[in-house]
């Protein structure tokens, strides 16, 4: 047995204490005298065997204690064979690469033989132990393993109570493992030194994704992978996406949650419980069964509360809504596993108070009901109710196009091609859509084929062919170009029926009206070309041509009606179905019921906060609860957010020139982990044998010293001290 | 009624037996709420029929004038009262704690106090004192100038040696033929055995017994016995907390025997035995008519003596 601060030993002398006391106390005892000796005498008769037991007892546990006290600063240890690279105990400069990632919070469960200590806290043991077994006039600096880890120890240094220290400090992250940065920066701190074994010890979980093909060893080092799981299997389950879309069918509000579950196992898992929470709260609950190394898509629908319209004077004394009134924190939890922190994911949804609609009249009238915006008004806002969700504002094509983002969708009816371009109206209306907005063409009789082709070629799903006519018109003759078939008129014929617009007529009867509508004129289509992409035929005629087609733009979508949207080509304004058919259809261009969806941002990196005029403060709490306070942000338009350093809900509040702190749920984001972090596979024995080439031959390497490992006892003396007070006590209570 | 009660540093400061015993008495009498003091000696009381026998020099001639029958006079100085005083002058009757009362000065007060009371109402009182050389007996007298040399005698009295009290009542025993009022003043603790090897808890029964049976006994022949049995704080509730060597008060063969004992480890036995060896003391005194009453030495001597008159003594000092 050694001891590691010897000097304390010096003082188990100390042990002898109590006997030197017990003498000198019975010498130096206080004589009284008693009249009634004799009843003491016969009462201690029958107490003396227990008293002089209990006597005894005390002294030995004092001698124990006062022997424990010094052993235990002393801090006694033994010295055994180590399990450690035997490459330790040569004489080297090292870097220990400590990976901190999410990874290493696996906490194993019983059956692994690993215990109960996470992956992290085995890790520091080994560190610790790798420091210990070093021998004397070696350096080693610390590196963290983690993306954007920092040095603890950053450079080479002999000082291992530095070191202690440093292992000690250590936390584990939820950021994910990025050993390439780390073995660039030990090669950088590992060059100042020419002489020498050079080595870099990696302490982590060895999975794969941590050791892929991107890293390399540096050159002229050794490296060792000191791997915290023994070359265990570590099965996890982790929710590794969470998308939201809305769910039409199911209502206004009614959203689609979509959970990714991965299964990076070897072994099937069962009934593994799911949970969707709504602002923290559990709302629904499923079991998934997961394959070995499988995945599954969990889907939930729920129906999003309504929207609190709050709404808000400024100084101009214009009524604005409130921006995040209906804003949300959706997440995804399973049940409890070995590996907790990415059990969970996180989403941020704004359920949209009012969708803002743009209707842009190509061909205004002064009688209303000639007017397409008469049609789409009357079907948009049925009885120009205030609290309705949808607000319109018709313009004319000669007012221009002004701000188009702070509208949801826009609709263009029946407008020239040339009244487009020369306004400029067409390239709006493309970076528009580019941008994520949604826009429907309706047609008509100002349409020109060749010239809408060329104007809005970006926008149009398909190209515009020739004007079929099928029917009757209600008034008015036929035009040149336009096919001269007449007939009783075309119905709707076609539905796709797995086009989320159209769920509503799906059921029942409610298809009836949609269907029976005649359709005495519209436009054919020319084939898609194929780099436009894929359009879809939402709705298509009883011949097949297609009446309502959808593309994807850019970030946006743009429908295609073929036909017009009042009563000039078809009487589908006046069918029951219109007015169904053109909420779905808004709602579906603007995505309702959700806001845009926006980028994921995910553990580590940063989170621009956009700033207001006036703003000069910004508090960012934290899912955990604590704060960050940013002061003196006068005249910034961003604020760069970098602490994002927990998976949960941020809450952003401001504070303007009154000083007072008011949230801004409109900057309110989620932070998710890297789902890389969840596969705990082991990393290939090729590529562990590649990483850990070594430069010296093994009979070089067998030259040096087995390498000792310490156990310390002073733990266990400390309990034993702390047995030996509580004897005590308990000793001292019986009097 | 305490307030007009002597403090005892203030009694301790008196040198004079006598005069202390007198301040207790008095006190003790205005706590009774009467007189302390009646004036004549020789006082009336009533008138009695002459019967045969009765001295002639008490016929009320004035009455025989009146009433033609012959009447007697009655004098309270005709009071038969004779009393004896027992205090045990043992060894461990001189335990008591610094700047209080040893149970042999509250005996010796509380002896002279009652002697005076005596003394006082023209009875006759006599002490007999407990010392290892043989009990100390001065006869009864009536008489103040008797008062002296009790409280002589037990001033001189000295906490000594083995003492046995048993001695001094079968004393009493012997010489006491007339009916008299016998008050006994001790701790009542026997003597250390002289054999070590001994059973303690044997002994110290065997030796109340003893004791207990020659009281018994005084009361048999029809003396009125009054015991009271003196005690220190200390011994009824063994205060102290660290090692100590407890010693003998009263010698053995082998000297003054010590006991090394840590009093937390045994008071609760001690105090167990001390409640046995007081209750079987009370029980076995009352079942032979013996009043009996524990008392603790640190307690002002007017208060006991006032417990007495009102209570045992109520019959025979007058107030």
């Amino acid at each position: 047995m050694q001891f590691l601060s010897p000097a304390y030993a010096a003082f188990l002398f100390l042990g002898i204490l109590p006997v030197i006391i017990h003498l000198h106390g019975r010498r130096r005892a206080q004589v009284r005298k008693l009249p009634t000796l004799l009843l003491l005498r016969a009462s201690n008769r029958r107490v003396a065997q227990r008293t002089r037991l209990r006597h005894v007892l005390l002294l030995l546990l004092r001698i124990l204690l006062l022997l424990a006290i010094p052993l235990v600063l002393a801090r006694p240890f033994v010295e055994t064979d180590s399990d450690l690279p035997v490459q330790v105990s040569q004489t080297q400069r090292a870097v220990l690469i400590f990976d901190d990632s999410l990874s290493m919070m696996y906490q194993p469960q019983g059956e692994l033989n690993l215990g109960k200590a996470t992956l992290f806290e085995r890790g520091r043991k080994l560190a610790n132990r790798i420091i210990d077994a070093l021998p004397q006039g070696a350096e080693a600096a610390l590196i963290l393993g983690s993306r954007g880890g920092e040095a603890p120890v950053g450079e080479l240094t002999s000082d291992r109570t530095r070191l202690y220290s440093a292992i000690s400090a250590l936390r584990p992250t939820y950021r994910a493992t990025d050993l390439p940065s780390a073995f660039k920066r030990a090669t950088q701190m590992l060059s100042t030194q020419r002489d020498g074994l050079r080595r870099i010890y990696v302490i982590g979980d060895t999975s794969a994704h941590a050791l892929d093909g991107s890293l390399h060893p540096p050159p002229e080092t050794e490296v060792s992978l000191v791997d915290v799981r023994e070359g265990k299997m570590l099965p996890n389950c982790a929710v590794v996406d969470l998308r939201a879309e809305p769910a039409s069918s199911m209502g206004p509000r009614a959203v689609r949650v979509m959970a990714e579950l991965h299964n990076f196992g070897d072994e099937p898992v069962k009934e593994l419980a799911v949970t969707l929470l709504v602002d923290g709260q559990a709302v629904a609950k499923g079991l998934v069964d997961l394959q070995p190394r499988g995945q599954a898509m969990k889907r939930f629908i729920h129906i999003l509360p309504p929207p609190q319209n709050q709404t808000q004077t400024p100084g101009n004394g214009e009524a604005q809504v409130t921006q995040g009134a209906g804003l949300h924190h959706l997440a995804v939890k399973l049940a409890t596993d070995a590996l907790e922190a990415d059990n969970a994911r996180h989403l941020r949804v704004d359920v949209q108070a009012v969708l803002r609609v743009l209707l842009l009249d190509g061909d205004p009238r002064n009688l209303r009901r000639d007017d397409e915006a008469y049609y789409l008004e009357m079907a948009l806002r049925p009885s120009e109710r205030d609290d309705s969700p949808l607000q319109l504002v018709t313009r004319s094509l000669d007012e221009g196009l002004g701000s188009l983002s702070e509208f949801d969708a826009v609709v263009l009816l029946n407008a020239k091609a040339q009244d487009l371009s020369r306004r400029g109206i067409e390239r709006g209306l493309i970076e528009y859509v580019k941008g994520g907005g949604g826009l429907l063409i309706g047609l008509g009789d100002n349409v020109e084929v060749d010239a809408y082709n060329r104007v809005l070629a970006e926008l149009l799903p398909q190209p515009l062919a020739v004007i079929k006519t099928a029917g009757a018109l209600p008034n008015g003759p036929t035009g040149e170009g336009e096919s001269s078939t007449q007939g009783p008129g075309e119905h709707i014929g076609q539905l796709d029926r797995h086009h989320p617009l159209l769920q509503p007529f799906l059921t029942g009867r409610s298809s009836e009206s949609l269907l029976s509508a005649s359709f005495a004129r519209y436009l054919l289509l020319q084939p898609t070309p194929r780099s436009q992409g894929e359009t879809t035929a939402i709705l298509s005629f009883e011949s097949g041509a297609p009446a309502l087609v959808e593309r994807v733009v850019g970030r946006g979508r743009v429908l295609l009606y073929t036909s017009t949207l009042d009563r000039d080509w078809n009487d589908l304004a006046i069918q029951p179905a219109f007015l169904p058919l053109m909420q779905q259809i808004v709602r579906h261009l603007s995505r309702a019921p959700l806001q845009k969806a926006e980028t994921e941002t995910l553990i580590g990196q940063t989170r621009d906060i956009k700033l207001q005029t006036g703003d000069t403060r910004v508090e960012v709490t934290l899912p955990s609860g604590k704060t960050r306070l940013f002061e003196r942000l006068q005249g910034r338009k961003l604020l760069s957010f970098g602490e994002t350093r927990e998976p949960g809900f941020y809450r952003v509040a401001t504070a303007g020139e009154t000083g007072v702190l008011k949230p801004r749920p409109s900057e309110h984001f989620v932070v998710n982990i890297d789902p890389i972090e969840s596969d705990l596979q082991l990393a290939p024995a090729s590529r562990l044998a590649a990483l850990q080439r070594p430069l010296i031959t093994q009979e070089a390497s067998a030259g040096g010293k087995n390498p000792r490992r310490r156990v310390e006892l002073w733990h266990a003396l400390g309990w034993v001290l702390l047995v030996i007070l509580l004897g005590e006590a308990l000793l001292l209570r019986q009097k | 009624m305490t307030s007009r009660l002597l403090d005892l540093p203030s009694l301790l400061r008196l040198q004079s037996l006598q005069l202390r015993a007198r301040l207790v008495a008095e006190g003790a009498l205005q706590g009774l709420h009467k007189a302390a003091h009646h004036g004549s000696s020789v006082e009336f009381a009533e008138h009695k029929e002459y019967a045969p026998g009765d001295e002639l020099r008490h016929i009320d001639w004035r009455a025989w004038g009146r009433m033609d029958k012959y009447y007697v006079k009655r004098y309270e100085e005709e009071s038969e009262v004779r009393g004896y005083i027992v205090v045990d002058g043992s060894g461990s009757m001189g335990y008591g704690r610094q700047d209080q009362l040893t149970k042999l000065d509250f005996a010796r007060l509380l002896a002279a106090a009652l002697a005076y009371l005596l003394l006082r109402q023209h009875d006759s009182s006599g002490v007999v004192i407990a010392k290892e050389a043989g009990p100390l007996y001065i006869p009864p007298r009536a008489g103040p100038a008797h008062l002296g040399d009790l409280c002589r005698a037990l001033e001189e009295t000295q906490p000594e040696g083995r003492t046995e009290l048993g001695d001094a009542l079968t004393l009493l025993s012997e010489t006491v033929r007339r009916r008299s009022m016998i008050v006994v003043l001790s701790d009542l603790l026997p003597p250390p055995p002289l054999d070590e090897s001994v059973d303690y808890s044997e002994y110290l029964r065997k030796q109340s017994a003893l004791l207990r049976a020659k009281l018994v006994s005084l009361r048999a022949q029809k003396h009125d016995v009054v015991v009271l049995q003196i005690l220190d704080a200390d011994e009824l509730e063994l205060p102290w907390t660290s090692l100590t060597w407890f010693e003998e008060v009263e010698p053995t063969l082998a000297g003054h025997e010590r006991l090394f004992v840590d009093p937390g480890d045994v008071r609760k036995a001690y105090l167990a035995e001390l409640t046995q060896f007081l209750t079987e003391t009370r029980r076995s005194l009352r079942e032979g008519d013996v009043d009996y009453a524990l008392v603790q030495s640190s307690r002002s001597p007017e208060s006991v003596l006032l417990d007495i008159l009102r209570g045992p003594l109520r019959q025979k000092v007058r107030r």
